[in-house]
């Protein structure tokens, strides 16, 4: 699986098809049966994606001299991800009306959104600055907001009834205006959604009667969570930015159905499964960071046995940071994206804004290189000749260093000139700064590093775990460049860097399982002097009948697509706290129901022992009784996912034709006598010690003096340090 | 990051006609080498008169260089009120709203500060009568001398370009 060897003789099955259209670019992932892949590139169509869904595919299949019509009958998965519902928002433009029914006095919700709002997503500089603060724009007019008189209260009791007429004079008012979607938010009807049936009730009878083409979503079927501002965003969301995709992703089913491919393309969601296209709740498959390495991650782990990973992904833009406990990722309930918090359940990742594309620039005021934020990214530097990059970039840096190979960017493909890339970083870094070239390079490089180090350091201790407790793992086509610097001192347990490091996430795109996820707000107390009988029939009771309710939403969602209740794999999470703390411990039940003692027992088990991990045992506090503030529902279904390659292991010496031969490198201040190695040549048993560069098709893997690696039977290098 | 943006760019940015992302962009980047200058230049051009403008100082107001080595602070309209270092508040028009009638006139009712523990200067230009500062302040207050510019230590040492002279 390391790279795709080009022999004509042999028939490809492509098994598993992953394709990512981005804004510009559609890129294609294509995986045989053997582990086998090979990628492809077409231009995004946005009138109709499917066409360069189809022509991206067929650039791929080229490769294994497939047309898609021979092709597409092999393929067992296919997943799908787009972004043209992100950009519906962050452009805020949408092909559908919608309109909104709030409750009455909550009609500004959306404009006023929350006070993080005003720098989500910004720079860190920006977000300190309060001149550089802005609300975003709503995402729908005032004028197509009303407001309907209505309350109810947190603990769900009725405080205003609904006033019916209201309801009427809005939906009418709503009509005249000729929306495709009416959104229904309001307040606390995750905790009772009386009100809102009633309105959609209501509305169905008036749209009947007006013989209008207009649908009602209401917050409480698709969101049911706490926070209106987070729910109202994401419920309009899926009217304005997710449902008008739906004719979009039907057309690459029948795209796929025409080219005699017999598989159902699934979607990849932001909790970290796919889903199938039809779905009811498209808006979770809005996503806006690379979650494909998390998920290829967890899978490595649970197929190697890593059970804690630390995962880490520098591309041209950004360095992205991710836990793994357990063989399971954390979820962010409250994501950033295009400058709207959501309720919806993200795999958790931290991302900088540093990467190998990253500007170079010294500041004029304090006589101080910075590193980003902006960057070059697919760009590369000033050192590629053939873009127009005039700022030095981190990688013009590894250029003049030595460390990467200039006749080997990504493969060949991409021409680099070494001597554009000395004449810039001493015109523009080395020169302001009276510093040597290399001296300046390297003075670069160390920045971004120390910077990686602390940021992978806060992400780990800040969680209140320790880095010895973890292994890391690298991957991105920038990662391996840096592992060495990045990871140093921090005392993880290994450093792990697998040689399909520069495909990894779309590796784990296809190694994503057919997942369906709900999450419902509670407020389920279980207090402290009930016994476990008592609380099993109250509090227990009602989380087995929010369970329930959700594992029906996932059932539902599965009969989409013929899925039958006996193939899914259920499994049950919540949120739990001591009675009365402000934050809640996300624990995976063993069990499915909590309605006898014995059950209960054991979710409250598990929650303490969750809470230990995560804080110490002196920090329990059980004698405070507990409370449940979420529960949820995962239901997966098996599908075909890549092999993780293991292979015989050799000798320790690499074979002689892995040996590229060797050139002088800059480390440390020194010029240094540097073997090549070429990295997909290299056999497993392997081991190499620093300095020494290992040159891949995508990616370059260096190993600086100190430090040693070795190849396992996987093909996923161990790297360590010699002191 | 420009070294340095079109004239047409500083204008807009004067004239607050610039988009949010625009805006922002300039915010976040290192400052432009020039854009002290540029923006004092779109300001010399729009006044009628010929005095150079040292400074901008408030919104209308200005740091002017006269004939004879002083530094005035001059109204846009040709106003001038006092020295650099001066209070050019202490010159000026002042309206006074410190009775419930008065504030009634500009807020809703219920909405306004207690006469009795807080009032509203306006201070007006006696030139041309443009609304130049509003402080909200207790009865009795003095008038704050806010803001005395270091011309000297600005173009010595921070731009390093001699000081305009008339």
């Amino acid at each position: 699986m390391a790279s795709s060897e080009d022999d004509p003789a042999e028939r490809h099955n492509a098994e598993i098809l992953s394709i990512d259209a981005g804004g510009t670019m559609t890129d294609t992932f294509l995986m045989d049966s053997d582990g086998e892949f090979t990628v492809g590139k077409a231009k995004t169509t946005p009138d109709d994606e499917s066409r360069g869904f189809i022509r991206s595919s067929q650039d791929a299949l080229e490769d294994w001299n497939l047309s898609v019509e021979e092709g597409f009958p092999d393929l067992v998965s296919t997943v799908y991800s787009g972004t043209a519902m992100l950009n519906r928002l962050v452009e805020r433009e949408s092909e559908v009306d919608v309109g909104i029914l709030i409750t009455g006095g909550m009609e500004d919700t959306l404009r006023m959104g929350r006070g993080r709002q005003s720098y989500t997503g910004y720079s860190y500089s920006d977000r300190l600055h309060v001149n550089t603060h802005k609300h975003p724009e709503p995402l729908i007019p005032r004028n197509r907001i009303r407001g309907v008189r209505e309350r109810i209260d947190v603990k769900g009791n009725t405080l205003v009834p609904l006033y019916e007429d209201g309801v009427r004079d809005g939906v009418n008012d709503l009509l005249d205006q000729g929306v495709d979607h009416i959104v229904v938010m309001f307040l606390h009807s995750y905790k009772n959604e009386d009100h809102e049936h009633r309105t959609k009730e209501i509305a169905e009878e008036i749209i009947d009667e007006r013989d209008a083409d207009t649908t009602v979503m209401l917050s409480s079927e698709y969101y049911p969570t706490l926070k209106e501002s987070e729910r109202l965003n994401t419920v309009t969301a899926e009217a304005f930015a997710a449902e008008p995709s739906r004719d979009q992703l039907s057309n690459i089913q029948e795209a796929v159905d025409e080219q005699g491919g017999d598989v159902g393309v699934r979607v990849m969601a932001s909790h970290g499964g796919t889903i199938d296209i039809h779905a009811n709740e498209l808006a979770r498959t809005l996503i806006s960071g690379p979650i494909g390495g998390m998920i290829g991650a967890n899978y490595f782990g649970q197929k190697l046995d890593y059970e804690n990973l630390v995962c880490t992904d520098i591309g041209g833009t950004s360095f992205d940071m991710g836990i793994i406990i357990d063989n399971d990722w954390q979820i962010d309930y409250s994501p950033e994206m295009a400058r709207l918090l959501l309720s919806l359940p993200m795999v958790n990742m931290e991302s900088v804004g540093a990467g190998t594309g990253s500007y170079v620039r010294v500041n004029p005021t304090f006589d101080k290189i910075e590193l980003g934020p902006e960057s070059a990214g697919d760009q590369v530097g000033v050192s590629a000749v053939e873009t127009d990059v005039e700022t030095v970039t981190v990688t013009d840096c590894h250029v003049a260093m030595g460390w990467i190979n200039p006749d080997n960017f990504l493969g060949g493909d991409m021409p680099i000139d070494r001597d554009v890339a000395e004449q810039e970083i001493e015109a523009q870094v080395a020169e302001p700064l009276d510093m040597g070239v290399y001296e300046a390079a390297q003075g670069v490089i160390d920045i971004l590093e120390s910077k990686l180090r602390n940021d992978l350091e806060a992400v780990v201790t800040g969680e209140g775990y320790a880095p010895s407790n973890f292994k890391c793992l690298s991957y991105g086509g920038g990662g391996p460049v840096h592992t060495a610097g990045y990871t140093k001192d921090l005392g993880f347990d290994e450093v792990l860097i697998p040689e399909w490091a520069a495909a990894f996430s779309a590796f784990g795109c296809g190694a994503a399982d057919y997942e369906y996820r709900y999450d419902q707000t509670t407020s389920i107390d279980i207090d402290p002097d009930l016994s476990m009988r008592e609380a099993a029939e109250t509090a227990g009771a009602e989380l087995t009948e929010v369970w329930k309710r959700l594992e029906q939403k996932v059932v539902n969602e599965f009969e989409n697509s013929n899925i039958g209740r006996d193939e899914i794999d259920f499994q049950y999470h919540i949120l739990g706290q001591y009675q009365g703390q402000l934050n809640s411990i996300d624990i995976e039940s063993p069990v499915g129901r909590a309605d006898t003692p014995e059950k209960l027992e054991r979710v409250l088990d598990t929650f303490e022992a969750g809470y230990r991990r995560q804080y110490s045992e002196e920090a329990r506090s059980p004698e405070l009784g507990h409370t449940i503030t979420q529960a949820s529902v995962r239901g997966v279904r098996d599908v075909v996912k890549p092999e993780i390659p293991t292979e015989q292991l050799q000798d320790t010496e690499p074979p002689e034709d892995a040996y590229k031969g060797s050139r002088e490198a800059y480390w440390d201040g020194e010029w240094m006598e540097t073997e090549i190695y070429d990295l997909h040549a290299l056999q497993p048993g392997n081991e190499l010690s620093g300095p020494a560069v290992m040159e891949g098709a995508a990616t370059t893997y260096t190993l600086p003096p100190d430090c040693e690696t070795r190849l396992d039977e996987h093909r996923v290098h161990h790297l360590t340090r010699t002191e | 990051m420009p070294e340095s943006y079109p004239r047409e760019h500083i204008e807009d940015l004067v004239d607050d006609n610039l988009e949010w992302n625009q805006l922002h962009d300039m915010m976040s980047d290192y400052k432009d080498a020039d854009r002290f200058q540029k923006v004092r230049d779109v300001l010399q051009e729009r006044v009628d008169w010929d005095d150079p403008i040292i400074i901008p100082y408030a919104e209308h107001l200005y740091v002017v260089a006269k004939p004879d080595d002083r530094w005035v602070i001059k109204c846009d309209c040709g106003h001038e009120f006092c020295e650099h270092d001066e209070n050019w508040k202490a010159d000026a028009l002042i309206n006074v709203r410190d009775s419930e009638e008065e504030y009634l006139e500009i807020y809703p009712e219920d909405m306004h500060p207690h006469p009795d523990y807080m009032e509203l200067r306006e201070f007006f230009c006696p030139g041309c009568n443009t609304l130049l500062e509003v402080t909200n302040v207790m009865p009795g207050y003095p008038l704050i001398h806010e803001f005395e510019p270091d011309i000297e230590t600005f173009y010595n040492e921070w731009i390093e370009e001699p000081i305009p002279t008339a």
